[in-house]
């Protein structure tokens, strides 16, 4: 194919604090990978990282930009913005009486993101500066019930007063959250109102964040971190992709630039609803997980993502991935729905060391990070990391570790591994590190399993895909007698997140609480206003939706639209998220069809026994998806050239070291193995950026579409 | 005997277990090899661990994950706040013989409660009548067994292999009301058990893993709050199911043997922990502290069913820990005041085993905490005292009022230590006494029966350490992992409209290290049918005392409105009473509320329930922590900070930090560094000046010893001291150089002295053996 019938067609950025890795997929699905060093203008790394990339296909960034349908960021840049307090100065508005609660936060604040040692020990627990200082809050009288009634009505003059300090103090942006405002936002919108009018009056142009704009939903301490979020950190964000969306279009690009949101979708860089795009990274997999199942017809999925530091898990049921409502980011807890996702503090860099208490194994919490272990003894680390294990052990090339950029000393990390783990245990050198090992598997294991049996799977139904960096390496241990219906390991494995970010669909999300609750002496008066409710609540996050793709311009009837509720047993705090089996509601009928898809998933994630009808049933929020078509990168398809690997693809052998004893490892070049290719263990397949493992006991093949699977025999 | 065993479901003696014992015989060969070895069970070696360390540490940490997750899950079927949003829940798993394995996150006193109620079971023939099967579920919240407070509802499980019992799990969660006199789960009022709340004594209330329909019926119509009841045993049972799946698989994968070894090793590898973390963070020697707290009985706003309990007396709480060559310790309560016609007393276990909850905060923060710690503890808690009552009548509902006071005292003990050993960032002054507790009841916003209690209590400030402030509004004693909860949240369980929710500007103690700042929330009666609310905290008396010339923080106080014409006020667009009580010698609330306002505003800080309608006040003050170091010793730009922050009150920089400061136009305060120099210079001055030598001050004070010179309620606390402790008298009158023939008697007081003689133990009741764990 030549380049105008084989164009360049997807492009994806990932903006790290160290790196700008760009992703570039042609329409016959090959890709290149581009890097370039991050840079405070965003742009200008963009572009160096554009050039690196398309230089493998001889190309230019002026010539390819022109044929390109699609580009989607992903960066770090707000989450560091907000991490290092360096935000829009913002003003609040809060009720009167509360001036105090953001500067509070939620106790638990101080200890989020902990390992569990840590969040029991309380003298390590702090609180992170807030995001808006006291100085910069102001009260306004105004109470409103749990109901949504008005007990004190707003005091606008008060509002008037504050506006006018925010704005003479500095302030760069003005945010409102006022309790309650979710169930009745008229006196957060009266304030926002006089806040604009002030700010005319004064002739100065900062934006005013009503939270029951952006994110009406309970729980007030999140949904005000948020909206500050949009202020304090997305405005800025906004104003860099706006300068990144502009150069692109320099250079000849005719898309619009998109960014990937926490609810799993992408949204436009003009979206009003921007710090959904501060988490985003490790997203990317489960988007792009979720995409290659579509496509090639694995409906449940079980994603895991192993890097140097972190292990992320996240579950696909039928073509789904699951919600999460209330998250956190940042040690703040947030309204953002963000993509289910558990993470655990223990990667393929995690330090090991002998609990001097109980002289046992003890796995993380912190990790060797960049710094690798103590086989790089220029990265001055002097604790034994889970790298070193697998250096000595012959699974990673001591020779070739990304790919022969660093200098290990493999002797160091044994004699390390001697007299840190292996002495004080009384175990050889091998039988200790290989024991950290298989702790690390266990504990990854234990957690994916208890993550799917926990919302009432069982991993028979799955497929585990394994990716990131460390996740090929570990991919046999942590699925090991788990019962996955098959392992897939992407040859870009490495590259996926990025990937998965190129193949999100352009979609939005809002949601709304209500308060709907129906028991057994409900009437049917009672249920069809129960219906209405829902349905009012949908209309009216319909309209802010098709809003988000009318900025884009988008008509109406391009976007589908997906509505959901979250319900639960009258009384209860959490509540489950529902795909409605109904597209529109329209008389009291409808309420069994609700409450019958609630049902069946209650019985499944918590036990039929855990089942509650006779409380009645309670709708605590309403959502709605809307999506338009967008180009995907296509999945690479190549011929089956059979199952003997050609010869250019061995590597020779190496000892390794699994189950008590050395074996010989067939080595081979991921690269050059072809579709069709069968792989016994013990084998070890390396790349420049991962290395996938297979041990005695396992085989693997590589299919048409460049997944490995490996299958346990 | 056929019939028998369909009448009863119970078991032929010795069927349990494969070593054909009973349940009581296996466990008293536990407790009889250990006392003879002093390790557990006689595991003078960790035959798994030391032969299979890998092997070892996967199945705990198998068993550990799978408490932990299985906690996670269960917690999200509740219904109640305390449970789902305070994590007042925790699953334990245990031997054949009781003793803790390892437990989930979560209120971890419950790894003993449980594990009591396990032994009662055992030691009293329950494998006899009503039987241990497979599928069986009991049931416990009995105070006389070894429960805290009868809130604390447990669901146990046996764990069966081949017809063959292997182990227990345990379930617990607080409940939001347990029927007690008064509405909420820690109510006080009632001054005996029978009116504390539904005691559960190990009922089996499920058989072949169902629930059974009498035992609904009846628990459901013993409480004011059935919804969160039944929410919460479902809670208490899915958890306990999964985890009785994960051992089963455990034993699957592992092979019943190595489960069988790893359950009794694991304890023995418990209790090594404890005493290398001894090891390494303290010094051998003797420490004492004491604790007091105040129960002001005699108040017009205490109403109790019974005129002999309305007396105000002092909890008092001397504590003697020896930390021994071995590094094991020992905790001795020697001079504890007599149990009392409150519910604020405690049993053995709440302090055995409640104590490990303060102490994985800081001695021992670690996963692996089970029973083995309390085999490495010796516990001597006196017969008739608090701690140990000898009376079956007493009640429990608020135990934990005593309980952190003197919990209190052991972190200053035990933060002496670090101190010596040079562990300056484990010192904590000793942590705050967390309260108010919030309570209430009657019929709510939606129309129903409803009782509440606050748990924003599990956010107060904490100690301060010897190298920075205590955090504020960040945890409760009894709870690390602390938060407030979202307002939104509370307004949905409560019929109380905030007004407020501010930082509580002077309530953590003054020192070099300042205590974390308390938090206070207004609460506007709003939608409710018919309420009523008390208060429950200290306030006459500071329970936490401050470390090495840092304060306490400071004392509670209660405030309450009825007929404050707000609702009027509101329509008329006046000025209402909104966030922060500044400065309670100020009062600024009253301004704002009609004139003729009934207002309580007193040192009354436990009261019973008083009506209140809509429109009526209320301030939940949640507690400060106290400070480290003397206050003069603080950075100026600290208290400067402090006071733009409005943590301070301004004239307390200079009273008691000796630090100048001046505000500017903008209201910024700055510090004088050289005034504040002077400053200090001046009152170090006045301290010299007003110094005695000691001999002269105990001089002083022992004249009034001599002349029984002291208030009333001081007097009574240490004569129910004396009474129970000639050791303790003995001590008293050698350090004051008394005369042989000095005495103080409770008789001579003239308050009533009900039960100051005549008791019933429980332990006299036909067929009962009650499980004995410490000394006493």
């Amino acid at each position: 194919m030549n380049q105008l019938s084989n164009p360049v067609e997807v492009m994806g950025i990932d903006a790290g604090g160290t790196m700008t890795d760009t992703f570039f997929v042609r329409a016959d699905g090959e890709f290149v990978v581009g890097k370039a060093q991050s840079n405070i203008n965003e742009s200008q790394a963009v572009l160096e990282s554009s050039t690196d990339a398309l230089a493998h296909w001889g190309r230019s960034v002026e010539d390819v930009f022109p044929e390109m349908v699609t580009c989607v960021f992903s960066g770090t840049a707000m989450l560091n913005r907000v991490v290092g307090r360096k935000g829009l100065r913002t003003g609040l508005i809060v009720s009167k009486g509360f001036e105090d609660f953001h500067r509070m936060g939620r106790a638990i604040q101080s200890y989020l993101g902990y390992a569990f040692e840590d969040r029991i020990h309380l003298n390590t627990h702090r609180y992170d500066q807030p995001l808006v200082e006291i100085k910069d809050t102001r009260g306004v009288t105004e109470r409103i019930d749990s109901q949504g009634n008005v007990v004190i009505p707003v005091r606008l003059h008060e509002a008037r007063e504050a506006a006018r300090e925010l704005i003479e103090q500095g302030c760069k942006a003005i945010v409102i959250s006022l309790l309650s405002s979710y169930l009745n936002g008229k006196h957060e919108r009266d304030v926002r109102d006089v806040c604009l009018e002030v700010a005319r009056e004064k002739g100065v142009d900062i934006p005013v964040f009503a939270s029951v704009d952006y994110y009406p939903v309970r729980k007030e301490s999140h949904r005000t971190n948020t909206t500050v979020l949009e202020a304090y950190a997305a405005e800025p964000s906004r104003a860099t992709l706006g300068t990144l969306s502009d150069s692109l279009k320099d250079c000849g690009a005719s898309f619009d630039l998109r960014v990937m949101a926490s609810h799993g979708g992408t949204i436009s860089w003009k979206a009003k609803e921007l710090a959904r795009s501060l988490v985003s990274g490790p997203i990317g997999g489960v988007i792009g997980a979720k995409f290659l199942g579509e496509r090639l017809g694995y409906e449940n999925i079980a994603c895991s993502d192993i890097g140097g530091t972190s292990f992320d898990m996240a579950l696909i049921t039928k073509n789904n991935f699951a919600m999460h409502q209330d998250g956190d980011m940042a040690r703040l807890v947030l309204s953002l729905p963000l993509v289910s996702m558990d993470t655990i503090g223990a990667g393929a860099g995690s330090f090991v060391r002998i609990d001097p208490y109980t002289n046992s194994i003890k796995l993380g919490p912190d990790s060797a990070g960049y710094r690798v272990g103590t086989c790089w003894p220029d990265g001055g680390v002097d604790t034994v990391s889970v790298t070193d294990c697998h250096i000595i052990l012959g699974y990673l090339n001591p020779d070739n570790f990304l790919g022969g950029i660093l200098n290990l000393d493999v002797e160091r990390a044994r004699q390390s591994i001697k007299t840190q783990i292996a002495d004080p245990l009384g175990l050889s050198v091998e039988d200790a590190a290989s024991g950290v090992i298989e702790l690390l598997d266990l504990s990854l294991r234990q957690h994916l399993r208890a993550m799917i049996t926990g919302k009432g799977y069982s991993p028979r139904d799955f497929v585990c895909f394994s990716y990131g960096g460390g996740g090929p390496v570990h991919a046999y241990g942590y699925t090991k007698g788990l019962g996955f219906k098959e392992t897939i390991v992407p040859a870009w494995a490495a590259g996926f997140s990025a990937f998965g970010c190129a193949t999100a669909d352009f979609e939005y999300r809002y949601d709304k609480s209500v308060d709907i609750g129906i028991t057994h002496e409900s009437g049917e008066a009672e249920v069809e206003a129960a219906v209405g409710t829902l349905q009012a609540a949908w209309n009216e996050l319909r309209e802010k939706v098709l809003e988000e793709f009318r900025i884009n311009g988008f008509t109406d009837d391009e976007v589908t639209l997906t509505p959901g509720y979250r319900m639960q047993y009258l009384g209860q705090l959490n509540d489950l998220e529902i795909d409605s089996p109904l597209a529109a509601l329209s008389s009291a009928d409808d309420w069994n069809e609700l409450v019958q898809a609630f049902d069946d998933t209650y019985a499944r994630v918590y036990a039929s026994a855990a089942r509650s009808p006779e409380l009645g049933f309670g709708i605590t929020g309403a959502i709605l998806r809307g999506s338009v078509e967008t180009k995907k990168p296509n999945i690479p398809e190549e011929p089956d050239a059979g199952p003997t690997p050609a010869p250019e693809a061995s590597l020779g052998s190496r000892p390794f070291y699994y189950e008590k004893k050395w074996v010989e490892a067939k080595l081979y070049k991921m690269e050059l193995l072809k579709p069709g290719n069968e792989i016994k263990g013990p084998a070890v397949i390396e790349s420049d950026a991962t290395t996938f493992v297979v041990p005695p006991g396992f085989e693997t093949f590589l299919d048409v579409n460049r997944l490995f699977h490996l299958i346990e025999r | 005997m056929t019939i028998m065993k369909n009448i009863t479901d119970g078991n032929a003696v010795g069927s349990l277990l494969k070593s054909g014992l009973s349940l009581n015989d296996h466990r008293n060969l536990i407790l009889q090899r250990t006392k003879e070895t002093g390790f557990y069970d006689g595991r003078k070696n960790l035959e798994l661990k030391e032969s299979d360390p890998i092997a070892y540490e996967r199945i705990f940490s198998k068993l550990r994950a799978g408490l932990v997750s299985s906690r996670e899950v269960a917690k999200k079927i509740a219904a109640s706040p305390i449970v789902e949003q305070e994590g007042e829940l925790c699953f334990t798993l245990y031997n054949v013989a009781g003793d803790c394995i390892a437990t989930s996150t979560g209120i971890i006193i419950h790894v003993g409660t449980m594990g009591a109620a396990i032994k009662y079971m055992i030691q009293n023939n329950w494998e006899a009548n009503p039987g241990i099967n497979p599928g069986d579920m009991f049931t416990n919240n009995d105070c006389q067994i070894g429960n805290v407070h009868p809130c604390d509802i447990a669901t146990i499980v046996p764990i069966f292999h081949d017809d063959t019992l292997v182990g227990w799990v345990g379930g617990v969660t607080h409940v939001i009301d347990v029927g007690a006199v008064g509405p909420g789960s820690m109510s006080n009022g009632q001054i005996q058990r029978f009116g504390d709340g539904v005691q559960i004594t190990c009922r089996k209330t499920g058989v072949n893993d169902t629930p059974l329909r009498d035992w609904l019926h009846e628990s459901q119509r013993n409480v004011r709050t059935p919804k969160y009841w039944i929410l919460d045993e479902k809670t208490r049972i899915a958890g306990c199911h999964m985890i009785r799946d994960l051992v089963e698989e455990t034993i699957r994968e592992e092979g019943v043997e190595a489960y069988e070894q790893f359950a009794m090793e694991v304890v023995e590898d418990g209790r090594r922990g404890l005493t290398s973390r001894i090891k390494s963070m303290t010094i051998p020697g003797t420490y004492k502290t004491v604790a007091f707290v105040d129960v002001p009985y005699s108040h017009e706003d205490v109403a109790v069913p019974s005129p002999f309990a309305k007396v105000d007396t002092i909890m008092h709480a001397p504590c003697e820990i020896t930390v021994k060559p071995d590094a094991t310790w020992r905790l001795d309560f020697e001079g504890c005041s007599r149990w009392g016609w409150h519910t604020y007393n405690a049993n053995p276990v709440a302090f055995t085993s409640g104590i490990w909850v303060m102490m994985t905060q800081t001695l021992v923060p670690t996963e692996r905490i089970n029973d083995g710690a309390r085999y490495a503890t010796e516990f001597r808690l006196p017969k008739g005292t608090w701690t140990n009552p000898d009376d079956r009548r007493t009640a429990h509902a608020d135990a934990w009022h005593f309980l952190v006071s003197s919990w209190s005292s052991l972190w200053r003990g035990i933060s002496r230590s670090y101190f010596g050993r040079g562990y300056l960032e484990e010192v904590n002054a000793g942590n705050s006494n967390p309260c108010n507790w919030l309570q209430g009841g009657g019929i709510n916003q939606e129309g129903e029966i409803h009782a509440v209690n606050s748990f924003e209590t599990a956010a107060c400030g904490t100690g301060a350490c010897a190298v920075k402030d205590g955090l504020n509004h960040a945890a409760a004693i009894w709870n690390p992992e602390g938060d407030m909860g979202d307002i939104e949240i509370w307004e949905l369980a409560e019929p109380l409209l905030y007004m407020g929710r501010t930082i509580k500007t002077n309530s953590g103690g003054y020192g070099k290290y300042r205590g974390g700042l308390g938090f206070e929330t207004l609460r506007m009666v709003w939608g409710s049918a018919d309420w009523t609310m008390f208060f429950m905290g200290n306030g006459y008396m500071n329970s936490d005392w401050g470390l090495m010339g840092g304060y306490p923080s400071a004392t509670g106080y209660r405030f309450e409105a009825h007929e404050t014409g707000l609702l009027d006020r509101i329509r008329d667009g006046m000025s209402l009473p909104q966030g922060k009580d500044l400065n309670p010698d100020m009062p600024e609330f009253e301004k704002h509320i009609s004139p003729s306002a009934k207002v309580k505003r007193d040192k009354q800080c436990i009261t019973t329930e008083a009506i209140f309608e809509n429109g009526d006040l209320y301030l939940n003050y949640l507690r400060g922590g106290p400070g480290f170091g003397d206050p003069l010793d603080r950075d100026p730009k600290a208290v400067e900070e402090d006071l733009n922050q409005n943590f301070l009150l301004p004239s307390y920089a200079e009273k008691v930090y000796g630090v100048s400061a001046m505000r500017d136009e903008d209201g910024h305060w700055e510090v004088d560094l050289k005034e504040t120099e002077i400053r200090r210079k001046v009152i170090r001055q006045a301290r010299v000046a007003a110094g005695v030598p000691v001999r002269d001050w105990m001089e002083q004070e022992r004249v009034k010893i001599l002349d029984h010179d002291a208030s009333v309620q001081v007097k009574q606390m240490f004569a129910s001291s004396f009474a129970l402790s000639p050791k303790f008298l003995a001590e008293f009158k050698s350090f004051w150089d008394l005369p042989d023939h000095w005495q103080l008697l409770e008789e001579s007081l003239g308050i009533p002295m009900f039960g100051a003689k005549h008791h019933m133990d429980i332990s006299e009741l036909p067929d009962v053996h009650p499980v004995i764990m410490t000394e006493q």
